[in-house]
């Protein structure tokens, strides 16, 4: 006579195959994905700032020159990112971000409407280089008018603003 | 201050939104939860921000979300006090080794085949800010879920939820969800205690510690709710609010101890006396505004979170695919198997695998607190509250092609007739 009637060793066999099996499959899962490189986290509130004197003075000059001292607000899904100004227009661009290099596309700020040959479907370009230290993260790069050589272009960093960075700016 | 004007007018639409979708999605045979989740997802970004941005702007305008958010958590708050009212241990006991077997399948199936596609998608839809461990969970624990409330509607609906089957699935679903919200309650507390300055043993002994002075303590106090029910009937006005104020300082104890509002909610209603008319009682007095008002404001909430514009590309639907494709896989291929080996019928045993598939309102609890934890992203949000549309629609027509459920009008469960009624329509009653 053994311990278990057939009814049970079945479900003893059963149980071991079905959930513990897949239990321990689960913990090689996990070691295994330590490993793994998720994209630079950019997520989060950055605050803009123009680098230099220089402010840019051709077509779309004011535009560019208000995002001094701008939010810009990024949402990030992996390497994708939809960037949109904090109090801007509705709606928003996208970028990626490959490594530390990051490229997007923002919609001009309100005040385009009102400059010469700026606003409709213009968008901004960004290109920046972002420096990660802890939870700390800056960028310092170039923003121009998309697809428009002959437009300004302005050099700016920003540092994405930690939670009570946001609660003092209320 | 809110703007009451716009808070009132985003009520008002919501609610007749959520109403009219909810009437189409009955005419379909499915349950009025279902389109109102759709709903939900038509008044965000994927559609009406998407068709009529200004529109879209003048309703929710971003500094009114906040407002509307905080109703609808208080409503989900409730509703997991009811969800967690349904459940009695009772009736989950004399199951046998089938439920025992099929419910740990129905969670380590999805679970394990989640935690491998984590492998594929953490790289491309995570950040660096949340580790693989934290990732793989989550997305175990909310691919394991199993709807309780739609669930019991559904075989409700049916006449089957004392049969064999209904009796089954609602002790796997019961045990699924459980388990279920004690892994995220670990994962929230393993995330939250990463940015606080208590260390994450006191913050996992201080929620055990919490655990068992509720089952052995508070429990017991609970008693008197239903003493006096038994002795006049009702419960005055006075018991009801006192009553409410336990829920909310459960909630409020679990948010101090780092997890989450909801788990205090839930807890309370686990403990809270199981006696099937006492149970009724409680649920019609809270049902009404809970169903008719706030969930509907849940729904538009995270419909306002969900994007599908987010899925740019092939490569995107394609993650979107995978997602619904090893969910399905995980839940009804894992329950499926494993009732079968269990000795059920083939028939049967796909119908249990269908039901627990269901996952609905109770998915999308779990992703908005993933969301507000950041342990994932908007994009992969939008593709899980997508995989908890597509199988909760898919299980009314699934079950009447594989498994024609139809049982006899009988008594039916605590558990059932609880959540038959969370699931928005009283058990005899007329459509809700």
């Amino acid at each position: 006579m053994g311990i278990f009637s057939s009814a049970n060793r079945n479900f003893v066999i059963a149980y071991v195959l079905l959930v513990a099996l897949p239990l321990l499959g689960l913990a090689g899962v996990l070691r295994s994905g330590r490993g793994l490189v998720a994209p630079i986290s950019v997520d989060g509130v950055w605050k803009f700032g123009a680098d230099g004197a220089n402010l840019p003075a051709g077509r779309c000059g004011k535009s560019l020159a208000s995002l001094q001292d701008s939010l810009v607000s990024i949402s990030q899904s992996g390497k994708y990112l939809v960037v949109s100004l904090k109090n801007g227009p509705p709606a928003a661009g996208s970028g990626v971000i490959d490594g530390t290099t990051l490229n997007a596309t923002i919609p001009l700020p309100d005040i385009s409407a009102s400059e010469p040959g700026c606003g409709g479907d213009t968008m901004l370009a960004l290109r920046a280089t972002v420096t990660a230290k802890a939870e700390s993260r800056s960028m310092q790069g170039t923003i121009s008018v998309n697809e428009c050589p002959t437009c300004s272009t302005m050099s700016y960093q920003a540092v994405r603003q930690t939670r009570s960075d946001r609660s003092r700016a209320h | 201050m809110p703007d009451m004007f716009t808070l009132v007018l985003q009520i008002a639409v919501i609610l007749a939104v959520c109403r009219m979708v909810g009437s189409l999605f009955r005419l379909l045979h499915q349950p009025r939860v279902v389109g109102e989740m759709f709903a939900g997802i038509l008044l965000g970004p994927s559609l009406l921000g998407w068709l009529a941005p200004h529109v879209s702007a003048y309703l929710f305008p971003p500094s009114s979300l906040g407002f509307l958010s905080a109703l609808s958590q208080m409503g989900v708050v409730i509703f997991m006090f009811l969800v967690g009212l349904g459940i009695n241990p009772n009736e989950l006991k004399d199951q046998g080794h089938a439920a025992v077997l099929t419910s740990h399948v129905s969670i380590t199936a999805p679970f394990v085949l989640a935690s491998f596609l984590s492998l594929y998608l953490y790289p491309k839809l995570s950040d660096n800010s949340v580790s693989f461990t934290n990732f793989a969970l989550f997305m175990g624990a909310a691919m394991s879920i199993t709807a309780f409330p739609v669930l019991a509607r559904i075989l409700t609906e049916r006449n089957a939820s004392g049969s064999r089957l209904g009796t089954l699935a609602l002790a796997c679903a019961a045990v699924d969800d459980v388990t279920g919200w004690c892994i995220l309650a670990y994962i929230v507390a393993l995330i939250r205690a990463a940015k606080s300055p208590t260390p994450i043993l006191m913050t996992l002994g201080g929620i055990v510690l919490f655990a068992v002075v509720m089952i052995y303590g508070v429990r017991r106090q609970l008693r008197r709710f239903e003493n006096t029910y038994r002795k006049r009937g009702a419960l005055n006005e006075g018991q009801m609010a006192f009553m409410l104020l336990v829920v909310l300082a459960s909630a409020l104890c679990t948010e101090a101890l780092g997890i989450h509002l909801l788990f205090g909610a839930f807890l309370m209603g686990a403990i809270m006396p199981k006696e099937n008319r006492f149970v009724r009682y409680v649920l019609d007095r809270f049902e009404t505004i809970t169903v008719t008002m706030l969930l509907p404001l849940f729904f538009a909430s995270t419909g306002l979170r969900t994007n599908v514009g987010l899925l740019v590309g092939r490569e995107m639907w394609l993650y979107c695919g995978l997602i619904i494709l090893v969910a399905t896989l995980g839940k009804l291929g894992g329950s499926m198997l494993a009732s079968w080996l269990a000795g059920m019928q083939l028939k049967e045993a796909a119908g249990l695998g269908i039901l627990m598939n269901t996952r609905g309102l109770m998915e999308l609890v779990i992703l908005n607190i993933g969301l507000d934890v950041k342990v994932i992203s908007p994009a992969l949000f939008s593709m899980m509250v997508l995989m908890a549309l597509v199988t909760t629609f898919m299980t009314t027509p699934l079950l009447e092609l594989v498994c024609p459920i139809r049982g006899t009008a009988q008594e039916p469960t605590t558990a059932a007739v609880t959540l038959a009624q969370l699931g928005m329509k009283p058990v005899n009653g007329s459509s809700a």
